[in-house]
């Protein structure tokens, strides 16, 4: 069975950081219910890529491209791939949170539901009359999760805050890059949605668990910055005893001596391969690896603490080695020996070429409504018993805009075919 | 106010693979119980060290990582050691075990023995790549799993004009490979957990660290699925099948802040405004930027960032962000982390939290929750046990085993 079979989820989250927490209840199995409406979609929804139109479509599809809100509707929102992985294993329906007749639809479902969660800004909910308090009285054990990006709590609760906001001021972008005068490099990618979204997952399994053995409900205010601190603390430990800044290192090992301990340049465009040697049997295989050249006998290089403080010097000479080595036979030949060693890797290479997440199905495909069975990236952990995987209790990708709008005010909350047309034509779903 | 998982007693046989995972469920509330070698732990080794004096009880990362847990030595690799691990595991709800591959195996505890101590507990295995499969002897470390798990390639410094890169990718420092691991490993105890309730029996959960570490990129994936578009790094931002405008920008004081686009109707008009207030909106101003069509492309994009760097430039790192946040302008500081022991909304929400330390006699602040829960409280203490704190608690009052033959059992190094 499914390990949260039976949980309901009201989902009125969007982007990564909000949408990815309940992406996570629903693989293991929780039903996640996806609140959209069509005057305010999820940006992820016109956000490149897209899955491909054939024949002439494909022309007209050229021509979607994210240009902030768009509310151009002859163009299918359906067909993006990031929005796609983002959801896979929701239901998904439409429903008008500005109109009060929405609202009062929304008060049914928070009756059937055992948790809210939201990332709207912070005042949203409590203006349309549906704070924890409110959504206490209509369902007594509810879990209600607000996500605000700085917090509810506090003078910031009207900032803005995106994944690189929140790794900006939590510190983790500082902390990445090359040493000064180099500025920071921060993250490439946003790291702060996707940990905002396992701090989200966290705070509903949390509040889940405490419920299953207490029967209570709960209210969590979980901020999209604080667990970019939560990361940081050796760093602040080591201000606050010793005072001393946190600083740059490259990819140099700050907290154990290792050396060589970086990227190095391999043969190719933009090729690079991380080589991490921690102990004298280490450096003794790499140093056989390649070739046992007679610089490695110098005194400079003859001990660990030796090599850390010639980092420089050892960074040239292994690279002037790895530059003229195809990357991955090298990575092979250097892990044979006992080297810990990695390609630094594209997409391409994890997709098409890694072995191990091949073996492991990393990716699973998964249908979608209308743009047919594409790679979804499953969750990494493997359950003996249970049955988890990112296709939820769905066993599907993403919900098409609306898709089960029929299902839930029908089967669920057991609106009649005429009510729910009336609600249609009233704009309300 | 107890926890979370006030009920939830961990058994903790981790290195800094599996810490962190073992940090979350202690914060939680749970009752973690790390087991360690006589001596301690190998993680006790980890720098920075408490006025950089390398000892078992004075590592940094050990204080931070292992907070509020409680610990035991044991060497488990002893006959009498295997039989106390077993008499520990059939009291836990959650084994949490980050060993070699095959270590508990080899102590005859594989997962059938496991469930015949214990029906009912969620054994929890990390592994560097799996327990099968081509990799499964690969050697890694943080760096090594950033590398192969797409981090590095996103992370680092723009190209050169000629779209080459100078610069190697670069992996975030520190440690990030296991805090993804050990927020999915999270995710996954607790939700075993609650399906616990339902079947009565326990689960058996593997996470292959270089699996959690690859699907913890954004957009590089999906690109390559749908259209075989690559992404290329660039300094401060994400990286992009293009080399896109600047979005971190110097202070005046030598530091760097961060502005994003506000995607919102108004948002470019809203920036306009604050810029044009600081007299450093240059020709923003102009006419015919009203006309939307005007701000399209690269090239615009550009010089817009440009502007804002200007007006970055001529003030100091925390002086006119909140202004710029209250008109809904995406904007922070790029900190340095323990600056926000300082910031007004971390001391509100009590994101910090004073811990004693009685073995030194001193107090220090740690980071408390990454959330702010109402009904309960996340963890404010202990701080992180010294080599063998508890054994007497675990192995007298809990196990109930005489003076004597702990004495014998100190003697022969198995505690």
């Amino acid at each position: 069975m499914r390990p949260l079979e039976g949980v309901r989820v009201a989902d009125l989250t969007w982007l990564l950081a909000g949408a990815g927490g309940p992406r996570l209840l629903a693989s293991l199995g929780a039903e996640v219910i996806r609140i959209e409406w069509k005057d305010r979609l999820d940006f992820l929804r016109y956000m490149p890529p897209f899955a491909p139109l054939k024949g002439e479509q494909a022309e007209k599809a050229g021509a979607l491209e994210m240009t902030g809100l768009s509310k151009d509707s002859s163009k299918s929102v359906n067909r993006a791939g990031f929005f796609n992985d983002v959801n896979a294993g929701k239901r998904g329906i439409s429903l008008n949170m500005g109109h009060p007749k929405g609202r009062e639809l929304f008060k049914r479902l928070v009756g059937i539901s055992d948790v809210v969660v939201e990332a709207f800004t912070a005042e949203t909910m409590r203006k349309w009359g549906l704070g924890y308090e409110e959504l206490k009285a209509i369902k007594n054990d509810i879990i209600y999760i607000q996500q605000p990006g700085w917090g509810y709590k506090g003078p910031y609760v009207k900032f803005v805050s995106y994944g690189p906001i929140a790794q900006a001021a939590s510190g983790l972008t500082e902390q990445s890059g090359l040493p000064a005068p180099h500025p920071p490099a921060g993250w490439g990618f946003s790291y702060m949605d996707w940990s905002g979204a396992y701090y989200c997952a966290i705070s509903m399994l949390c509040a889940i668990y405490y419920k299953k053995r207490t029967g209570k409900g709960q209210y969590i205010d979980c901020s999209q910055v604080e667990p970019g601190i939560y990361m940081t603390g050796t760093a602040i430990l080591d201000s606050l005893v010793n005072g001393r800044p946190s600083h740059r290192t490259g990819n140099r090992s700050p907290a154990k001596p290792a050396a060589p301990h970086g990227s190095y340049r391999c043969a190719g465009e933009d090729r690079w391969i991380a080589i991490a040697v921690t102990n004298e049997e280490e450096w003794r295989a790499l140093v056989q690896r390649m070739g046992n050249p007679a610089w490695t006998t110098q005194d400079r290089f003859a001990t660990l603490s030796a090599r850390v403080r010639h980092q420089d010097e050892l960074d040239a000479l292994v690279t002037a080695w790895t530059k003229e080595q195809e990357p991955f036979a090298l990575q092979e030949r250097l892990q044979k020996a006992g080297v810990p060693a990695g390609v630094c890797q594209t997409a391409q290479d994890r997709i098409e070429r890694d072995p191990q997440l091949k073996h492991l199905q990393w990716l699973i495909p998964l249908p979608h409504s209308e743009i047919g069975v594409w790679l979804v990236k499953d969750v990494p952990f493997h359950f003996t018993n249970g049955t988890v995987n990112q296709g939820g209790p769905t066993e599907r990708a993403a919900p098409c805009y609306g898709e089960d709008s029929d299902y839930v005010y029908g089967e669920l909350l057991k609106l009649t075919k005429q009510e729910r047309a009336e609600l249609e034509k009233e704009g309300i779903i | 106010m107890s926890g979370f998982l006030f009920d939830v007693k961990v058994l903790e046989l981790a290195d800094e693979k599996g810490e962190f995972c073992g940090k979350l469920l202690a914060g939680a509330g749970a009752d973690v119980l790390k087991v360690e070698p006589p001596g301690g732990n190998s993680t006790r080794s980890l720098g920075p060290f408490y006025h950089d004096e390398s000892h078992p009880d004075q590592s940094l990362y050990f204080w931070h990582y292992n907070f509020g847990k409680r610990g035991v030595t044991l060497d488990i690799h002893t006959p009498a050691g295997t039989d106390l691990l077993k008499k520990l595991i059939a009291e836990s709800d959650v084994l949490l075990d980050t060993l070699p591959l095959g270590t508990l195996e080899k102590l005859g505890l594989d997962w059938n023995a496991l469930q015949k101590i214990n029906p009912r507990l969620i054994y929890v295995l990390l592994t560097p790549f799996g327990r099968s499969g081509p990799w499964r002897d690969y050697k890694a470390n943080d760096l090594v799993h950033l590398a192969l798990g797409g981090q590095m390639m996103c992370c680092g410094y723009s190209p050169q004009e000629d779209g080459t890169y100078e610069t190697p990718p670069i992996a975030p420092q520190m440690w990030h490979a296991y805090h993804i691991t050990g927020n999915q490993a999270f995710i996954a105890t607790v939700g075993a957990l609650i399906g616990r309730e339902a079947t009565g029996v326990g689960e058996m959960i593997e996470v292959p660290i270089h699996q959690a570490v690859s699907v913890c990129t954004e957009i590089d994936v999906p690109n390559w699925i749908y259209s075989q578009t690559a992404c290329y790094r660039q300094t401060g931002r994400h990286a992009q099948p293009v080399i896109g405008p600047e979005v971190q920008f110097s202070t005046n004081d030598g530091r760097y802040s961060i502005i994003l686009p506000n995607p919102f109707p108004g948002g470019y008009e809203t920036i306009v405004s604050f810029l044009d207030g600081k007299g450093k909106a240059g020709d923003l101003t102009d006419k015919k930027y009203d006309d939307p069509t005007n701000r399209k492309g690269l090239a615009f994009a550009k010089h817009f960032a440009n502007v804002q760097a200007e007006c970055v430039a001529a003030f100091d790192m925390e002086e006119i962000w909140r202004e710029g946040q209250n008109l809904g302008i995406p904007w922070s500081p790029i900190r340095q982390p323990a600056e926000n022991l300082q910031d007004e909304q971390w001391q509100m929400r009590a994101t910090f939290t004073e811990v004693e330390h009685p073995e030194l006699g001193e107090r220090f602040s740690y980071v408390g929750a990454p959330m702010l829960p109402h009904e309960v409280s996340w963890r404010t203490g202990p701080r992180a046990p010294v080599v063998g704190e508890h054994n007497e608690d675990v192995y007298g009052k809990q196990l109930g085993i005489e003076q004597d033959e702990m004495a014998r059992l100190k003697e022969k190094g198995i505690v």
